[in-house]
């Protein structure tokens, strides 16, 4: 499927602000299953320094500076993407979780290392004993991997209250755990932080999902705005997405813009500002199927 | 063994004939140490004969009375109080400042032993930078399975950010320290490498300092290789890092919060460079720029104190604010250096130590000198079990701490000392995730005798040794910080936890080098280029503390004649005008609220002495004098970099002058006055040092600028207060006035007569060669902004030009006798008044406009953490 993505975001400042630094995660990485035909990125005032970067992740980063006084930031993100259906891999298939551990941990192949990499704690992923006995119960001894790993997405839809404006990026996971309830961006770090727990690779995936809900079906939640699920690699077959916000194995509908560890590596707009005094931020996102 | 010898006097011959050795000056003092069976001593083998390099030393200090040594010791903590070393240790509330405590008694290293050390260290180093600059670039430590990869992807130190930035001739690790410990088998052991930002080399020089002063005889006859040449050779390499003849070098600290911000401070002054927090640089073009008083100077290389992930909010930790938005964008485009490069913390990981050896024949083909202290990484499956086999024999840590096994007890387990259930979930968390955890080994470190009670006591030492970068190699600091602790079983030595440090002789066999970077150690800090590298945070902080220490003055100098007029034969008894009179000065001047005042008046004289005694006494009082002095320290911590020793002594003294009085309910007017007086010395102490000690720099004209802003403003409300109204010639207003305008002499010799309005008032406002003058104050200010960095281009008068030349005109057109004339219907001599009034508040906007243009650096505000809309 073809999408028309655009992607706004708004900060108005009540003072001026002298110099404004950003990083940005707002173009579309390319992949097997994603083709980005076109990409342009507005932003208003013009930046004095844009410089256009690849992350460690492989990610596409936007710097920009702009030194010129301004009381309001503009950046609109536009892109035309190509995804292409992913490919099916039979969970009950997959190898058993208890062998990746081992098996990545002796390794020395390149490949296997940037999995590897996925498989530790990181700054939005920690927590106590929380995640790794929460996601305990899905893995079974002998347990296909893939299979335990959707079991843990359908219990984390189950039991966990979609609930915006509860949480926040720094909302710990222990939190979101008792509180149980969350949005898009915990739910993918409660689940990549039980995978790495039982030594299964995982990274958060930073997004976007189609708008327009096909005819006779619920409409699913994430509309008009970013959105966040994760990856979990499974052997042979490489990485696998999930969607624990809607308890989907994420097909053409949803839009990847970047993935690393967890939020603090894609975060889609960073951004320090001298002065500025109180601001407000607005952000727009639409998603629209383009006829092929 | 190194010819040292020859200090021991000819009277106190070591080779007493009747051969006992307690008979011998050393004897004396060693007989009744109670050296530990089974632990290493430094300076007493197990059959109790003195270590040959302690027997000159030992020597010399046994011809030292006992009375001698208590005073060198004494000395010492004068010294270090007075220098105002301290160690800061986080506490909820309080104080947080403790001074650093220091052992008389030197660490001896003999130079056969240094050199053994020395070399092992240097290949350290080395073998620590090739780990660094791999991991962060190839890593191929990784594939090629020399090194397990969770060590580096489950590192928080590993910052994603940096892989792959190229770091020129992979100078990654310039200065680094090492923690060493003596076990029983004779052998140093590494117990952790320091590859962040190690602290401590600034108490090792101040350490030194405060020995060479403690024990001058014996430290000139020891032979003592000196510290100064390992400074000159890291601060040579850091200006040759830059490739540049003029380098602008900033060294980059948290701030006056962190634990070791007094040693920031030292080695700032010590080594020249500036000392700068994150908001006084600024990001531009991909270039690091300070912001100074003349505006943004670019800078070549930052000498960081911060923790890597906090240096960089747009790219590392994004709740920082300790750091600077882009920095790591202008390191990776090559426009700063930034030392040790961002990342280095990696290596500072105790699991990584097991692997050294072999990483050291590996990448060097050598066997590695110096062991580090055994330690089982439970990542792996046989070091786990042996872990888990060895539990009572061991202690556990994180993998992945950020302290070191002597920090301070924190995140080491004792898992001997365990309940069975604590125990269980220990064995159970080192199965799950193994490679969160070591084990190590509980290494009885050596003793080595400090002075306790009169006499020297082992205590259990470790040694933190310097390494920094020298071209194409590494040096080591010949010496280093001696820790010591105070209990005999301590495995884990503790600078949070109060323990001592001493200073560390390495004795040489061949004639050392005197070279000082410390030959005047109390010089008077000048800014390096005139100031042009002041940053603006100085700036506003020198000028505040010229404002403090000015109000300060001028209040302990009103409650002094207040105190007066309250007691003694000029009392005010219960004379209830005169006890109404003083409370609506205090009242007017804004030390007293009017309902406190009302109630203090109609109670009587004790109530208004209670007001006055906490004026002076009580540090709760937000208006006191206690109050003003907190404010004045703490503006003095943040520019210490800037004053000198003298000044920062001065200060101290002052602190240490009303720390002794302690609060009274009553007034107890020798004490008042003996406080009271003692402050106006040393206040009057500390200008006249600013005038006579310190350079006419951009600094010193800030400072004075505040202190004359602030005594104008002063004057000219203090003579609307007790000049305006009423007939103050026969009430006792102008004897008030002259009294605190410091000028009652001055009218005697003059005038022979009791004081007269007209010209009283010529010589507290008009009179410009009065330096208590508000004239005097307004010609002092007008030289001092001419002087001031400014806009070249600029053909008129800045704002800060125009309102003191508007002051210093008003004043010299000012016709005194005209203006006390002029009286309202009321007696109110309103002339005089509007007069000071424009004064005053010219006084206010000079000093915002001084403010706006020069230390205005907005608050840097994060607008980011924005990931889209609802679904985030």
């Amino acid at each position: 499927m073809i999408f028309d993505v655009s992607h706004q975001t708004t900060f108005a400042y009540a003072q001026s602000v002298s110099i404004s630094h950003h990083l940005l995660h707002l173009s579309p990485r390319l992949y097997d299953h994603q083709v980005c035909s076109r990409h342009s990125l507005l932003i208003e005032p013009p930046p004095t320094i844009v410089k256009e970067a690849t992350d460690y992740f492989g990610n596409p980063t936007t710097y920009l500076t702009i030194e010129e006084p301004h009381h309001e930031l503009n950046i609109v993100a536009r892109s035309t993407i190509e995804v292409k259906p992913p490919q099916y891999v039979a969970p009950e298939r997959t190898p058993a979780w208890e062998s990746i551990a081992g098996m990545l941990k002796r390794s020395t192949e390149r490949e296997l290392l940037d999995v590897y990499q996925f498989a530790f704690d990181s700054p939005f992923t920690q927590s106590g004993n929380g995640a790794a006995a929460y996601a305990e119960i899905s893995f079974p001894p002998g347990r296909p991997v893939l299979e335990g790993a959707i079991d843990l997405m359908n219990r984390i839809h189950a039991e966990f209250k979609y609930e915006g404006g509860v949480t926040d990026v720094h909302t710990p996971i222990d939190t979101v755990l008792s509180e149980r309830r969350g949005v898009c961006q915990d739910f993918a770090h409660l689940q990549i932080s039980g995978l790495r727990s039982m030594g299964i690779p995982a990274r958060y995936v930073s997004g976007y999902l189609q708008t327009v809900p096909p005819e006779g079906e619920e409409r699913l939640v994430g509309a008009d705005a970013s959105h966040a699920w994760l990856s979990v690699w499974v052997p042979e077959s490489g990485w696998v997405d999930l969607d624990p916000t809607n308890d989907v194995i994420p097909g053409e509908q949803h839009i990847t813009v970047a993935w690393g560890r967890d939020y603090g590596d894609v975060s889609p707009v960073n951004g320090l500002v001298l002065g500025g005094g109180d601001h407000t931020v607005e952000v727009a996102v639409d998603v629209a199927e383009v006829a092929a | 063994m190194d010819g040292t010898m020859t200090s021991v006097p000819n009277d106190m011959t070591p080779d007493d004939p009747t051969d006992d050795p307690t008979d011998s000056p050393a004897g004396r003092l060693t007989a009744g140490y109670a050296h530990v069976a089974g632990i290493f001593d430094e300076m007493m083998d197990d059959g109790g004969a003195i270590r040959p390099h302690w027997q000159a030393f030992l020597d010399g200090l046994g011809t030292m009375s006992p009375a001698e040594i208590a005073n060198g010791w004494e000395n010492a903590e004068r010294i270090i109080r007075e220098n105002g070393t301290t160690y800061n240790v986080y506490l909820d509330s309080g104080d947080s400042a403790h001074p650093w405590r220091m052992d008389p008694i030197p660490a001896l290293i003999s130079a056969d032993e240094w050199r053994h050390i020395e070399a092992g260290l240097i290949q350290r180093a080395k073998l620590l930078n090739a780990v660094v600059a791999d991991l962060y670039g190839p890593q191929n430590l990784l594939t090629d399975g020399l090194l397990p990869p969770s060590l580096v992807f489950g590192n928080p130190n590993f910052l994603r950010a940096l892989h792959g930035i190229g770091i020129p001739d992979n100078a990654w690790l310039n200065f680094i320290a090492v923690d060493l410990a003596r076990a029983a088998d004779n052998r140093w052991w590494v117990l952790s490498d320091r590859t962040q930002a190690p602290s401590g080399a600034g108490y090792t020089l101040e350490n030194r300092v405060v020995m060479g002063r403690t024990l001058p005889q014996m430290f000139r006859d020891s032979q003592v290789q000196r510290l100064a040449g390992f400074f000159q050779a890291l601060s040579d390499h850091l200006v040759a890092m830059t490739r540049s003849d003029d380098p602008v070098i900033v060294l980059m600290t948290p701030g006056p919060h962190n634990e070791t911000y007094f040693e920031h401070a030292y080695l700032a002054r010590y080594l020249g460079f500036p000392l700068v927090e994150g908001e006084d640089l600024t990001v531009r073009d991909n270039r690091v720029f300070l912001k100074t008083l003349n505006g943004l100077r670019q800078v070549d290389l930052i000498f960081r104190r911060v923790d890597s992930e906090f240096c960089d909010p747009l790219e590392l930790r994004t709740d920082s604010l300790l750091g600077v938005a882009g920095l790591v964008a202008a390191a990776r485009a090559g426009n700063v250096i930034v030392t040790n490069a961002l990342g280095s913390g990696l290596v500072e990981c105790d699991a990584l130590m097991s692997f050294l050896p072999g990483l050291c024949e590996n990448l060097f083909g050598e066997e590695q000198l110096l062991p580090s202290a055994a330690t089982w990484w439970c990542g792996q499956d046989r070091e786990r079990d042996y872990v888990l086999e060895n539990l009572d024999h061991l202690v556990i840590r994180p993998t992945f701490s950020s302290r070191t096994i002597l920090s301070d007890g924190k995140d080491v387990v004792v898992p001997a000392q365990l309940s069975p259930g604590e125990r269980d979930r220990l064995v159970d968390r080192i199965n799950r995730r193994g490679y969160d955890f070591i084990g190590q080994e509980i290494l009885p470190l050596s003793t080595t005798p400090s002075w306790q009670d009169g006499a020297l006591h082992p205590s259990p030492m470790a040694l933190r040794a310097y390494i920094c970068a020298d071209g194409d190699g590494y040096r080591v600091l010949p010496g280093g910080l001696t820790r010591t602790a105070d209990r005999i079983d301590a495995h884990a030595i503790s600078m949070q936890q109060g323990d001592a440090s001493k200073d560390t002789w390495v004795l040489w066999d061949e004639p050392v080098s005197t070279f000082s970077r410390l030959a005047a150690p109390d010089h008077v800090l000048a800014l390096r280029r005139s100031g042009s590298n002041m940053p603006s945070r100085v700036a506003d902080n020198l000028f505040w503390l010229g404002r403090y220490a000015e109000r300060m003055e001028n209040t302990a100098r009103l409650m002094r004649s207040l105190v007066l007029r309250l007691a003694g034969e000029a009392g005010a008894g219960d004379d209830p005008q005169t006890l109404q009179r003083l409370m609506t000065i205090l009242v007017d001047l804004g030390y007293v609220r009017q309902r406190a005042a009302r109630r203090a008046v109609a109670a009587g004289i004790r109530a208004v002495e209670r007001e006055v005694t906490n004026l002076i006494f009580d540090h709760r009082s937000t208006t006191g004098l206690l109050s003003l002095m907190g404010d004045l320290q703490r503006t003095a911590a943040l520019v210490r970099d800037r004053l000198s020793g003298d000044a920062w002594r001065l200060l101290n003294n002052l602190h240490g002058v009303t720390e002794r009085h302690a609060t009274g309910q009553t007034l107890d007017v020798d004490d008042a006055l003996a406080l009271l007086n003692a402050m106006v010395e040393e206040l009057a102490a500390f200008s006249g040092m600013q005038m006579e000690n310190m350079t006419r720099s951009t600094g010193w004209r800030l400072l004075d600028i505040g202190r004359r802003i602030e005594r104008a403003g002063h004057m000219a409300k203090l003579v609307r207060e007790l000049a305006v109204e009423g007939e103050p010639e026969t009430e006792g207003g102008l004897d008030l006035l002259l009294e605190l305008g410091d000028s009652t002499m001055t009218y005697r010799t003059r005038y022979l007569s009791a004081a007269q309005l007209p010209a009283t008032l010529d010589l507290l406002v008009t009179d410009e060669t009065n330096p208590r003058s508000i004239a005097f104050q307004a010609a002092v200010l007008r030289d001092h902004i001419a002087a001031l960095p400014r806009d070249a281009e600029l053909a008129s008068l800045t704002r800060q030009e125009h309102l003191v030349e508007a002051i210093a005109s008003a004043l010299k057109l000012a016709d005194i006798y005209d203006l006390c004339a002029a009286r309202t219907k009321r007696g109110k001599r309103a002339r005089l008044d509007g007069f000071l009034n424009d004064i005053q508040d010219q006084c206010i906007e000079l000093s915002d406009t001084l403010a706006r243009t020069y230390f205005s650096h907005a608050m840097t505000v994060r607008s980011g953490g924005v990931s889209g809309g609802g679904v985030q």
